[in-house]
């Protein structure tokens, strides 16, 4: 056992001159990455453009245009028609929430024309803060109409985007995602003092941070309960805490409710301790954006591409996954730092950016929040380098 | 007897395209699917974001799926791209090898670093392109096409000249002794009854209509009505006013032949003759389900004008009027608005299709294959756990 973490870690994390190793945690107030401000307040750590389909049927014509312009991120995703209730409900307010989220410069919005999801009304409920249009393959009469429209108008915000500068912006800027995955009480133990103590010091210097509350969280429900003040957050969480309650057709309710075992209770307490030592502001439900800064919980599943891009919709502008082995897939919007355990028997890898080690967590923790202000501030993360980004709406319904 | 001229395999499945694909069993390997197809131009990606955090109900559908895809006629070979010891990739090697389909799978080993994993489908992808050149079409009997009936983005035109028109279709190749089948549960909703009794017996209207009736069980327990997603905006916008009047125009395209088998989503008919299978009515998932439940091409009627295509079949475009023809001629193979302005009738489009099928199952590329739409999408039935 080797007890320097320095000696799992990659050596571009410990070259960080500004940070004292191995002193207790603590950055000073006025501590900053160089991102992009935008006029609502919010702030970018990438600058591109969305390129947004409405609905499955124009998802061609969209990467097209997204090929064809610097800087645009194609949203392509299989829903957007024949939906109904909750499940249509939250395919529209995943892609508003979308094209709020600050990486993104501008937006232009692709639709069919006959789909439920009609881009007018995408268009009246994104709030009017950046560049952003829309139309559809059948107004434009045809895909060839619509990609030389839509790769017009995109090409100007991309003039526009080469001549924009990062500026210094505050930490409290940052609204940072956290999801794990691929769980195990070893991962959790080595993880958490590290990661717990990061979220705690974000918190101090007024970030907000988003924790994804999945089916292996949610046994841990009256524990987190008793984090938060919030009446309605309370309930909900005691409520997911008596098992795994979700939509399905198989009976008469119209739910599936099954108990947690003992096993899973355990390690969702383990994971709880992830969260850090501060309070709970709320829970959120998916796609519901916080009010104000702090940490949040956001109600979330367990494919990891739809949690993703949950975060994407609700604000994040950056996100840590942490997993036993790292992850393949990243968001296309925000940057996605992999972290995993490390010990003896594993081997480098090169989707994973940030190892944890057991012992010396305060020196670790400096390090993993110098690396997020880094990438915030541009640096790409191994998954962007590699252009494994995706996106995909949770599905809390079925299609008619 | 008519014939075309298609890929004979190994398991005695004709297909009337030759593709090599690379297919994901989990979301979470999309990205990395679709770069490993990016490096290899002549593959064709197919890419979900499923096969995880599902209910039973929906694993078995995305499994069946899958498997239907993978395997599928029009498939010379398959790369399945998994994660470690997956249980999904094991299951589509599994079945495809037993039918002889040549199939390799990456399933990751997380130690490997992602150009590795890259360079190794790559590899086989390559060897997989080669090979598939060397395989020659050869004369095949109609009594082979099973032939997918879809409609999308209609107008008050579908129900009177092309769904009438694929119909007409439809009996001519049941009476040569192929296959037709009919999609879209919820567009039958109102027409259910005319369906119905025209089963080959009781039992299959039963059925029918127990499909119906489950599809309706589903809406209620959302709380909301039918009607609020269906018709939909573009098919008010297109002179529909009513779903029943929607289905009606719909149910036409299955022709008078009666009703031989209801089959499940993705799953495949038992039977020759015309056949109804469930699945909904969002067009791109219903396309996926026939294709995986083996039609090797499918007819989709269209009154706004739809690009949407599939990754392994050719899906050929009716337009309902003349209008959307001319101003979407890019996505539309066949136009059925000759019976509204040209004097033709409704069995000279339906022989125009039934040409045009032989044709494009001969090689002959259709609109949507001209314009790369390759849309793919599971049904799901439940929540993402």
């Amino acid at each position: 056992m080797v007890d320097d973490p320095g000696n799992y870690l990659r050596q571009d994390h410990l070259l960080i001159p500004s940070i004292t190793a191995g002193r207790k945690v603590k950055v000073a107030m006025g501590y900053s990455f160089k991102g992009y401000m935008r006029s609502d307040g919010s702030a970018g750590t990438r600058n591109n453009i969305g390129i947004i389909s409405s609905v499955i049927c124009s998802s061609t014509v969209t990467n097209e245009i997204a090929s064809k312009i610097d800087y645009a991120v194609p949203i392509v995703h299989s829903n957007g028609c024949a939906q109904l209730g909750d499940d249509f409900s939250v395919t529209k307010s995943m892609l508003s929430g979308v094209a709020e989220n600050p990486n993104f410069h501008s937006n232009l919005l692709i639709g069919l024309g006959c789909e439920t999801n009609q881009v007018t009304g995408l268009l009246a409920a994104i709030p009017n803060v950046k560049p952003i249009d829309g139309f559809s393959i059948q107004q434009m009469a045809g895909g060839t109409n619509t990609v030389a429209k839509g790769v017009a108008i995109a090409s100007e915000w991309s003039k526009d985007i080469t001549n924009e500068q990062r500026t210094d912006l505050p930490i409290s800027k940052l609204k940072i995602g956290v999801i794990t995955t691929d769980m195990d009480e070893q991962t959790l133990a080595i993880t958490t003092p590290v990661v717990s103590a990061l979220i705690d010091e974000l918190l101090e210097n007024d970030s907000t941070v988003i924790c994804s509350l999945t089916r292996r969280l949610e046994p841990s429900g009256k524990i987190l309960a008793t984090k938060t003040k919030d009446t309605r957050s309370k309930e909900m969480l005691k409520t997911l805490s008596e098992g795994l309650n979700r939509r399905r057709w198989e009976n008469d309710e119209g739910y599936a409710l099954s108990v947690f075992s003992d096993e899973e209770k355990s390690l969702a307490a383990h994971e709880a301790r992830l969260l850090g030592s501060k309070d709970l502001v709320e829970l959120l439900n998916i796609n519901e954006k916080p009010s104000n800064r702090g940490l949040y919980l956001l109600k979330s599943s367990d494919n990891i591409v739809e949690t993703i891009s949950n975060f994407v919709s609700v604000g994040c502008n950056v996100a840590l996954i942490i997993s036993k082995e790292g992850i393949l897939t990243t968001s296309n919007v925000i940057p996605c730092i992999s972290l995993a355990p490390c010990n003896e028997s594993q081997i480098h890898r090169d989707h994973v950016d940030f190892y944890i080690a057991r012992g010396n967590e305060e020196k670790q923790t400096v390090t993993l929040l110098e690396k997020l202000l880094q990438v915030s501030s541009g640096e790409l993360t191994a998954l962007e380098e590699y252009e494994l980004g995706e996106f995909a709406i949770p599905h809390i319904g079925t299609t008619f | 007897m008519k014939t075309f001229d298609g890929y004979r395999r190994p398991d005695g499945s004709i297909g009337v395209r030759n593709h090599v694909i690379v297919i994901n069993t989990v979301g979470e390997l999309s990205a990395l699917t679709r770069k490993i197809a990016n490096l290899t131009p002549g593959v064709i990606p197919v890419i979900h974001h499923g096969g995880v955090a599902q209910f039973p109900e929906d694993h078995t559908q995305t499994l069946r799926t899958l498997v239907g895809t993978a395997g599928h006629s029009n498939v010379s070979a398959t790369l399945v791209v998994g994660t470690e010891n997956d249980p999904i990739a094991q299951e589509i090697y599994k079945i495809l090898k037993k039918k002889g389909k040549p199939v390799h799978t990456v399933c990751l080993n997380k130690n490997q670093k992602i150009p590795e994993i890259l360079h190794e489908g790559r590899s086989w992808l390559l060897t997989a392109l080669e090979n598939s050149k060397k395989e020659v079409r050869e004369q095949c009997d109609i009594t082979e096409l099973i032939v997918g009936l879809e409609c999308g983005g209609s107008d008050a035109w579908s129900g009177i000249t092309a769904n009438p028109s694929i119909g007409a279709f439809s009996d001519m190749i049941v009476r040569e002794g192929g296959t037709s089948v009919l999609a879209e549960t919820t567009e039958a909703i109102g027409a259910e009854h005319i369906l119905a009794s025209n089963a080959i017996n009781r039992e299959v209207g039963r059925e029918f209509l127990d499909i119906v009736r489950t599809y309706e069980h589903r809406i209620k327990q959302t709380g909301e009505d039918i009607r609020s997603a269906n018709p939909t905006p573009g098919n008010m916008a297109g002179g529909l006013t009513t779903l029943e009047e929607k289905s009606l125009g719909c149910i036409k395209k299955g022709g008078g032949t009666p009703l031989k088998e209801v089959i499940s989503y993705a799953g495949k008919p038992t039977e020759k003759g015309f056949v109804f299978m469930d699945t909904p009515g969002y067009d791109v998932e219903s396309v996926c389900g026939l294709a995986a439940g083996g039609a090797q091409i499918v007819l989709f009627s269209t009154g706004k004008g739809s690009p949407t295509g599939s990754p392994i079949v050719p899906v050929i475009k009716i337009g309902t009027n003349p209008k959307v023809y001319e101003i979407m001629s890019e996505h539309i193979d066949i136009n059925a608005g000759k019976i509204i302005d040209q004097n033709k009738s409704i069995n000279d489009i339906g022989k125009e299709i039934f040409d045009k099928v032989i044709t494009v199952s001969n090689g002959e590329k259709t609109a949507a294959e001209n314009e790369l739409n390759q849309e793919f999408a599971i049904w799901r039935l439940a929540e993402s756990i």
